[in-house]
């Protein structure tokens, strides 16, 4: 039998090619038919959807209430898919009598019961489509089959009912959302599930701490780094054991939590969490330390500030400069520990945050420095160098590590 | 004679089929791909994005050299960009005209002592500046580097976040598009380390406030035909390299990188002449060395709108330099053609652009030549001659009006009737003689280039004048 080459061969070029340029032709005129075709289609479909739009938003109020029977507009694809367009966005700017509101007709016009249907029984994008919209109807009755949509095999379904239920935003979801993860592990990317459960766990971010507990050491990751984003008060004690954990990102999450909490202890744990061996830990506790904003948190920020890590450093630097009342006297702590590194970089948040000319002021009007300093913290404010009579030297910096920087 | 002037143009007919079979192979791909992001985009909701703590912050690059006319409409536009958080760093890369006063006018520049650690060596840095009206926006001034790559570098020294974004200044972006073009890093941010985003031509549309207002198709000829060359390199050339996770270009006009892998290659090279495509081999020859599991992506619907051509002469010069920048990186990467270890980017993505771009213009204008001396000598039947034009022709149209199609069936930017008219006309005039205008500036730039004129120059810029700004 001849090889697909051979009989090419034997048809021969110029008959070939004339083949070819038929089917060119005929594909050309296919397209352009087909994009005329679409477009006019397109025109007349809009222009019916607007003028729908505006019909059934004239009577909005009587739809909702049912005063206009539902039978009128559900029975109808196009009016029902505008129906249900309006009602969810309308949910997603509603306060809470808005929303019950809204989701009392939802569930009286039948909405959400096709919307539970079509997320169980469709296939591919229609079911992923009916996952979303069931999540943005916030109803919890949506919520099995939500998570029966968590267990499918596709990817996209998987994420699309993880973002219905993250739209959910209640510990139902959330507990759903954790029940499929210990049973199957991680199988969709971290972000959008980290997203889902900060929005399901915000209310009861005790739900994680078992979880975090059992979980695998990716996993514990992930939960860990939702922790810090949604810890309240009630946190507190609970934070405490995930301090000294082997895992780097669950210290992280501790220290980012921490803040939240308005504990008492929160400084002091955040102290020791600055002084951790890796860098984003000690980001974290730092930028957490500026966000207490208390004066108990200044001497551990000026260690940051002489940090190895240029992020550390800079984060710790715009930290102090938060501490208006106390500007002098960290302006003269930065100084005395002549590090140029930590000095310029005090010096770049003072900048950035507009305060230069302030300090300038306030050195100026201090009367509790002598005048030799005072003169000599102005030469550096205003040179942005530490002074040259006493050279500093690399022995002399903490945590030094010229070469990181 | 007559014997080669046949085997030549037997070549050259397997030559261009192979080409066309290749594109329109890339067209129902890119055709499978796009209505498939388009189906995964209704269930996503770019608010959720911008509201999610978790984004990671992106610094935006902007190079810019002498760009007085665009300066402020573009850093405008990027301060308004909607993302949770976004740091501009503009890098006056030793303008001689108003553009860092333009700049200083207008946001209210104050010079700053900030830190700044030159890990890629770049011109030096005269100051930085900081903006009075909008703390996100850092200038780096610095002296003249030759080249467009100098200055990325030091804006990337400058740079704090864990992704950069670099944007020409004389580009407009969508406000969304920063959120659309992140959207893949947020699913997979361990895999996916650059992700790059579709670039239109601005000319003929309206800007009000930093922001495009309405698009239309430019009025000159030139400019339209670079819209179809722009829809058919991006929808179909990039979406379907990019679905095969070989995409070797993220155009420099557009573009979102893992900080942390632009510095490990170390930055972009300051002399290659196509410092974006030169960067993006760089990228998967290190990743490829470190057996790393990743992804360089696509996205067509975070749009950058910027300033094509509007002459002949810049445009000759622009392709000529792009011509010039593809041999500049393929040579240094002839290396990794054919070997296991560079997997589908050696056996597929470098030999295609091998043969089919950079090898094109000698090739089709040898084939021409062939060909009309076949004709001439009787070699040729006059019948095939004109069939195999009729065919080059028919086909050709058939893949920009694809293009055409496409841009159709998702994105419609172009909303009016007599622009999508003149968009579909031009499909069928844009083959004489233009494309083989196309391909004597192409060869130009080899020509150039293999004279030892390789020499990054920028173009001369209108300013964003071909939009008409309010």
């Amino acid at each position: 039998m001849a090889s697909i080459f051979e009989k090419l061969w034997r048809l021969g070029p110029a008959a070939f090619v004339l083949k070819a340029i038929i089917a060119a032709l005929v594909a050309n005129g296919l397209l352009l038919a087909f994009i005329l075709l679409r477009r006019t289609y397109r025109k007349r479909y809009f222009a019916k959807r607007d003028a729908r739009v505006y019909e059934l938003r004239q009577s909005w109020d009587a739809l909702v209430s049912g005063e206009i029977p539902f039978d009128t507009w559900r029975s109808k694809p196009f009016d029902r898919r505008i129906v249900e367009a309006i009602a969810l966005d309308a949910f997603e700017a509603a306060g809470p009598e808005q929303s019950a509101r809204l989701l009392k007709f939802l569930r009286t016009s039948g909405l959400i019961e096709k919307r539970i249907f079509e997320a169980r029984h469709l296939k591919g994008w229609r079911r992923m489509r009916a996952l979303v919209a069931l999540g943005r109807t916030r109803a919890p009755e949506g919520i099995p089959a939500l998570a029966e949509g968590l267990r499918d095999r596709d990817l996209e379904t998987r994420l699309a009912a993880l973002r219905g239920l993250g739209r959910m935003a209640c510990p139902q979801a959330a507990e759903e959302i954790l029940a499929w993860l210990g049973e199957k592990g991680l199988t969709v990317p971290d972000l959008p599930l980290q997203g889902a459960l900060v929005q399901c766990c915000a209310e009861r971010p005790q739900l994680l701490l078992p979880y975090i507990k059992n979980a695998e050491s990716h996993l514990r990751e992930v939960l860990g780094r939702v922790l810090g984003e949604v810890a309240t008060p009630s946190l507190g004690p609970d934070l405490l054991q995930f301090v000294g954990d082997d895992l780097d990102e669950l210290r992280a999450a501790a220290a980012r939590a921490m803040p939240q909490t308005h504990s008492a202890f929160a400084p002091e744990v955040l102290s020791e969490l600055a002084a951790d061996p890796v860098w984003f830990v000690r980001l974290r506790a730092i930028v957490s330390l500026g966000k207490l904003s208390d004066c108990r948190a200044i001497p551990t920020l000026l260690r940051g500030l002489m940090d190895s890590n240029r992020l550390v450093r800079w984060r710790a630097a715009e930290a102090l400069v938060e501490f208006k009342t106390e500007m002098v006297p960290i302006f003269e702590k930065v100084v005395a520990a002549r590090d140029r590194y930590g000095l310029h970089a005090y010096l770049t948040a003072l900048e950035n945050a507009g305060m230069r000319g302030q300090l300038e002021v306030e050195l100026q009007a201090n009367t509790r420095t002598i005048e030799d300093v005072k003169q000599r913290l102005r030469n550096v404010l205003e040179t942005g160098t530490l002074p040259v009579e006493e050279p500093a030297t690399a022995a002399s910096l903490p945590n030094s590590a010229m070469e990181l920087r | 004679m007559t014997r080669f002037l046949d085997i030549s143009n037997h070549a050259l007919f397997w030559y261009y089929l192979a080409s066309n079979v290749a594109y329109l192979t890339m067209l129902i791909v890119a055709l499978k791909t796009s209505l498939a992001h388009q189906r995964r985009l209704e269930s996503h909701r770019l608010k959720w994005i911008k509201e999610t703590p978790l984004a990671p912050p992106i610094t935006i690059i902007v190079p810019a050299h002498n760009e007085e006319g665009s300066i402020r409409v573009a850093v405008r536009n990027l301060l308004q960009l909607d993302y949770p958080q976004l740091e501009v760093i503009v890098v006056n890369d030793g303008s001689d005209d108003r553009t860092l006063d333009e700049m200083r006018e207008e946001f209210l520049l104050r010079l700053v002592r900030a830190v700044y650690v030159a890990e890629a060596k770049t011109a030096p840095v005269r100051g930085l500046y900081r903006s009075e009206v909008n703390a996100s926006l850092l200038v780096v001034d610095k002296e003249p580097g030759g080249s467009k790559a100098d200055a990325v570098n030091a804006g990337l020294n400058a740079a704090t976040s864990p992704y950069v974004c670099v944007v020409d200044a004389d580009s407009i972006l969508e406000r969304d598009a920063l959120l659309r073009i992140m959207m893949p890093i947020l699913e997979d941010p361990k895999r996916v380390v650059a992700v790059g985003g579709i670039i239109r031509v601005l000319n003929g549309s309206e800007i009000a406030g930093g922001q495009l207002q309405r698009v239309r198709l430019p009025r000159k000829a030139i400019e339209v035909i670079q819209v179809i060359e722009y829809l058919r390199a991006f929808l179909i050339g990039r979406e379907a390299w990019g679905q095969g996770n070989m995409l070797m270009i993220i155009s420099g006009a557009f573009g979102v990188f893992r900080t942390d892998l632009v510095r490990a290659v170390g930055g972009y090279r300051a002399t290659a002449i196509g410092e974006d495509f030169d960067l993006v081999a760089r990228l998967h020859r290190h990743l490829r060395q470190q057996e790393m599991d990743y992804h360089i992506q696509f996205v067509p619907d975070p749009m950058c709108w910027t300033e094509a051509p509007s002459d002949l002469r810049s445009l000759g010069r622009q392709r000529a330099r792009w011509q010039k920048g593809l041999l500049d990186v393929l040579w240094p990467c002839r290396d990794m053609l054919f070997r296991r270890r560079y997997g589908r980017i050696g056996y597929l993505a470098l030999p295609y652009l091998w043969i089919f771009e950079l090898l094109a213009p000698a090739i089709e204008i040898g084939g021409i030549v062939t060909i009309v001396l076949a004709a001439c000598l009787g070699a040729l039947s006059q019948g095939f001659f004109v069939q195999f034009l009729l065919f080059g022709y028919a086909f050709a149209t058939m893949i920009s009006i694809g293009s055409v199609l496409q841009e159709e069936i998702t994105y419609k930017r172009y909303n009016d009737w007599q622009d999508v008219a003149r968009l579909v006309s031009y499909c069928f005039l844009e083959h004489f003689p233009y494309r083989q205008l196309h391909m004597i500036w192409r060869l130009q730039g080899l020509w150039q280039y293999l004279r030892g004129d390789n020499v990054w120059r920028p173009l001369t810029r209108k300013g964003l004048e071909s939009a008409h700004i309010r």
